[in-house]
């Protein structure tokens, strides 16, 4: 195999690609990127058998081939190149010879023949979705998975695509996030598909701010296709609980906060608090509501924010970085808080289409 | 009739140095002081009570040792001769009685309540016989404390140092007197930041303390503290002389009979071994807040992680999941000889819950059909009575043919 390529496409194929890579594989190829030279163009592709990622490049290929490098490596070796042509050449040995301006680099490869195969899987349940949308509705939801490997379907986000909406869904069990927009798609092709953690944090890795991103469900494989890179991963298999019936019908009080002066108010209060007792305190009077956090053999805040309350008198505790996640990654100016009462779950919302469901602590 | 609960704590004077000066008598008489090269990187691991005159005492840097006292005349320590010497003194504490718990080699809390009849009900004929038999056997002397408590008893050795006893009072008025005048750090627990935390709050002298009022503590320092310092601002302890060191950790490994490449196997063995720790801590008594993995590959490489826990457990599968969590954090690379889990931080008394944490799926049917605690308890008692094959985790399991 030898080609010659551009230094930036390919540091910037490289910076796609690389993350899926894990450095603590027992399989020593899946730490390497296989490399396929084609007539006029290279392709790069990274898996970790869950999730992988390919994408190609313009290439002058004088000899076709394939060959896998290490990753993390070329990446690093890429990335201090000067912005000059590369000439790349490997050897039957899997030996690769990069030449960069006055630089030169030999490095071991393994053999594309224990590479395992780049899954190609195909389906007729097709989604385009705006890059720049797609990427807010993550944001919005993402922090709310679950990292709890006992309960597996939770690991990941669900992509609910019923009645012309796309719903994002991610919940731990303590707090559930949600965001729907309106999305075009044949009456057919409803269906539920929960996407794995880190396949989440690929695609939003490489989703721009403009462009289309296409969504294809293929069986129990998601094909995610971005200009011209793929990422092809499983899906996580389980039933995503109902969480319409966790989301409250009706409240007691409704309380309008700006959104930058709780989030503030919450980030401070909650610094006298530890892993034991990592809990805050909204207690609501009549027009105040005073965030209170009391740890033993820490100490004790408090705070005040202003609100327009008149609601009954109630004390609830809350895992402050549960009240702070969607804070930081909402765009509105003001939010709404919904409450019933001190044990009932209570709801987050904005003036999207945006719902969070936050259930409070019971105090002991 | 009951004799009252007497402990004595015996406390070795300046013991590095005193061995030293008692082996060669060149050293007699002058300030010795046992650590390493003072020119160097050090600390001074014992001081003669000449040296410590000028200032020195131990965990002291070796440099400034040598600058506060320059005539001292510094002595590479022999831990194995200290080693035996301590030997030779213990043997003399269980002479007197078994109820012994040694806090290091140069001191150790006795409790003599049993054998005082046989002594007159006399305790302090119990130290005297101690400290000549010390004197005579190991030409060392040592001072002691006589106390109805270990809190007292200790503060009280302290007194009349070096080589003298001291009896604190029974009565709890003449206590409070006792305890009165000392300063806050010479009660059990309270360091530097709690000492810095009470001054703060004008509270320097036990007096004050035993004067402060309790709500107000419990606010500064939570309840279990403020308890603590309370108790013992009136020299109250209830703390028992253990006679044999408590566990500071339990373990169980596993060694396959040929080394092991396969991820489900190595999961399987490290349940089991995490059963087998869940089992002996729940037997214990004892909770841990510390899990420990030790991997040891083909090559006899061993690796050993840890994981604290935010809360200490006893469970099962909390054991497991920390350990499996750590296993996967050392990815191992080669086929595995050996596998342990491991469990310290033990602590008998369990974690107060803090607020709870409520789910948000609780009234949906039960992702967990019930408590892992009751599942463990139900376990061991099932295996108590019918035998350690009696019932197993279906990841367990395996088929009759199939062996390890």
């Amino acid at each position: 195999m030898k080609l010659t390529v551009k230094r930036d496409a390919l540091l910037e194929a490289l910076t796609q690609v690389q993350s899926v890579v894990s450095t603590r594989s027992t399989i020593p190829v899946l730490a390497n990127v296989l490399l396929r030279a084609d007539a006029g163009k290279l392709m790069l592709v990274t898996t970790d058998l869950e999730v992988s990622v390919s994408t190609e490049i313009p290439a002058e290929v004088a000899t076709p081939g394939e060959t896998t490098l290490p990753a993390k490596r070329l990446f690093s070796v890429i990335r201090e190149l000067p912005p000059h042509e590369i000439e790349l050449e490997v050897d039957a040995k899997s030996t690769a010879s990069i030449r960069c301006g006055t630089a030169f680099f030999k490095i071991m490869g393994l053999s594309a023949d224990d590479f395992p195969e780049v899954p190609q899987p195909e389906g007729e349940q097709v989604y385009t979705l705006e890059q720049a949308k797609l990427k807010h509705m993550i944001r919005c939801v993402q922090y709310a998975t679950s990292v709890d490997e006992t309960r597996y379907v939770l690991n990941g986000i669900l992509f609910s695509f019923k009645e012309q909406r796309l719903t994002l869904v991610a919940t731990d069990g303590r707090r559930l996030a949600l965001y729907e927009e309106e999305l075009e798609f044949p009456a057919d092709h409803e269906l539920d598909m929960v996407l794995p953690a880190k396949t989440v944090n690929e695609l939003l890795r490489n989703l721009d701010s403009e462009g289309q991103v296409r969504l294809t469900a293929a069986g129990s494989q998601v094909v995610i296709e971005i200009e011209g890179m793929r990422i092809v991963s499983k899906l996580i298999d389980g039933n995503f609980p109902n969480y319409r019936q966790v989301i409250p019908g009706a409240c007691e009080e409704r309380i309008a906060f700006d959104r930058e002066s709780l989030l503030t108010a919450v980030k401070r209060v909650s610094l006298v608090t530890n892993e034991q007792s990592n809990s805050i305190k909204l207690s609501f009077r009549e027009n105040a509501v005073e965030i209170i956090s009391s740890t033993p053999d820490i100490g004790e805040a408090r705070e005040q924010v202003p609100v327009k309350y008149t609601g009954k008198e109630m004390s609830i505790a809350y895992n402050p970085e549960f009240l702070m996640a969607p804070l930081r990654v909402l765009a509105s100016d003001e939010v709404y808080l919904e409450l019933i009462d001190e044990l009932s779950p209570g709801v987050l919302k904005s003036d999207t289409a945006f719902l969070y469901v936050i259930m409070p602590m019971r105090m002991q | 009739m009951n004799a009252p609960t007497t402990i004595l704590h015996v406390d070795m004077d300046a013991f590095f140095a005193s061995v030293e000066q008692r082996d060669r008598p060149e050293l007699r008489g002058k300030p010795v002081i046992v650590g390493g090269d003072p020119t160097k990187r050090g600390v001074v691991a014992a001081a003669s009570y000449e040296a410590r005159k000028f200032g020195v005492h131990s965990a002291m840097p070796t440099r400034e040792a040598h600058r506060r006292c320059p005539d001292a005349i510094f002595v590479r320590g022999r831990m194995n001769v200290y080693k035996s010497v301590s030997r030779q003194v213990f043997a003399i504490f269980e002479d007197v009685t078994p109820m012994v718990q040694p806090v290091s080699v140069d001191e150790a809390f006795l409790d003599v309540t049993g054998a005082l009849h046989l002594w007159g009900n006399d305790p302090v004929r119990i130290a005297e016989h101690i400290r000549t038999r010390i004197r005579k056997e190991v030409q060392l002397t040592a001072s002691v404390g006589i106390a109805p408590n270990k809190f007292l008893a200790k503060l009280a050795s302290d007194m009349n140092k070096p080589d003298g006893y001291t009896v604190v009072p029974r009565d709890a008025e003449a206590i409070r007197a006792f305890l009165a005048p000392l300063p806050v750090g010479r009660i059990w627990g309270v360091g530097k930041k709690t000492g810095d935390k009470l001054a703060g709050h004008g509270i320097h002298t036990i007096r004050d303390l035993q004067a402060a009022n309790p709500k107000e503590l419990t606010a500064w320092f939570g309840e279990h503290a403020a308890r603590h310092l309370l108790a013992l601002s009136q020299g109250l302890d209830d703390r028992p002389v253990h006679d044999r060191e408590p566990e500071k950790s339990m373990s169980s490994e596993h060694t396959f009979g040929e080394d092991q490449t396969d991820p489900t196997v190595w999961r399987r063995i490290l349940l089991e071994q995490s059963e087998e720790v869940g089992r002996r801590l729940r037997k214990a008594g004892l909770w841990s807040g510390c899990i420990h993995l030790k991997v040891r590959n083909d090559k006899f490489q061993t690796r050993t992680r840890q994981q604290t826990l935010a809360v200490p457990t006893r469970q099962d599968l909390e054991i497991y999941h920390a350990a499996l969590a750590l296993l996967e954090k050392t990815a191992p690379d080669r086929p595995i000889r050996l596998l342990g889990v491991g469990a310290s931080h033990l602590t008998d008394t369990p974690v107060i819950p803090g607020p709870a944490q409520l789910d948000l799926f609780a009234d949906t049917p039960p992702a967990q059909a019930s408590d892992p605690a009751v599942l463990d308890r139900v376990i061991d008692q099932l295996r108590e009575r019918y035998g350690d094959k009696a019932v197993q985790r279906a990841a367990l399991a395996r088929k009759p043919e199939e062996k390890e």
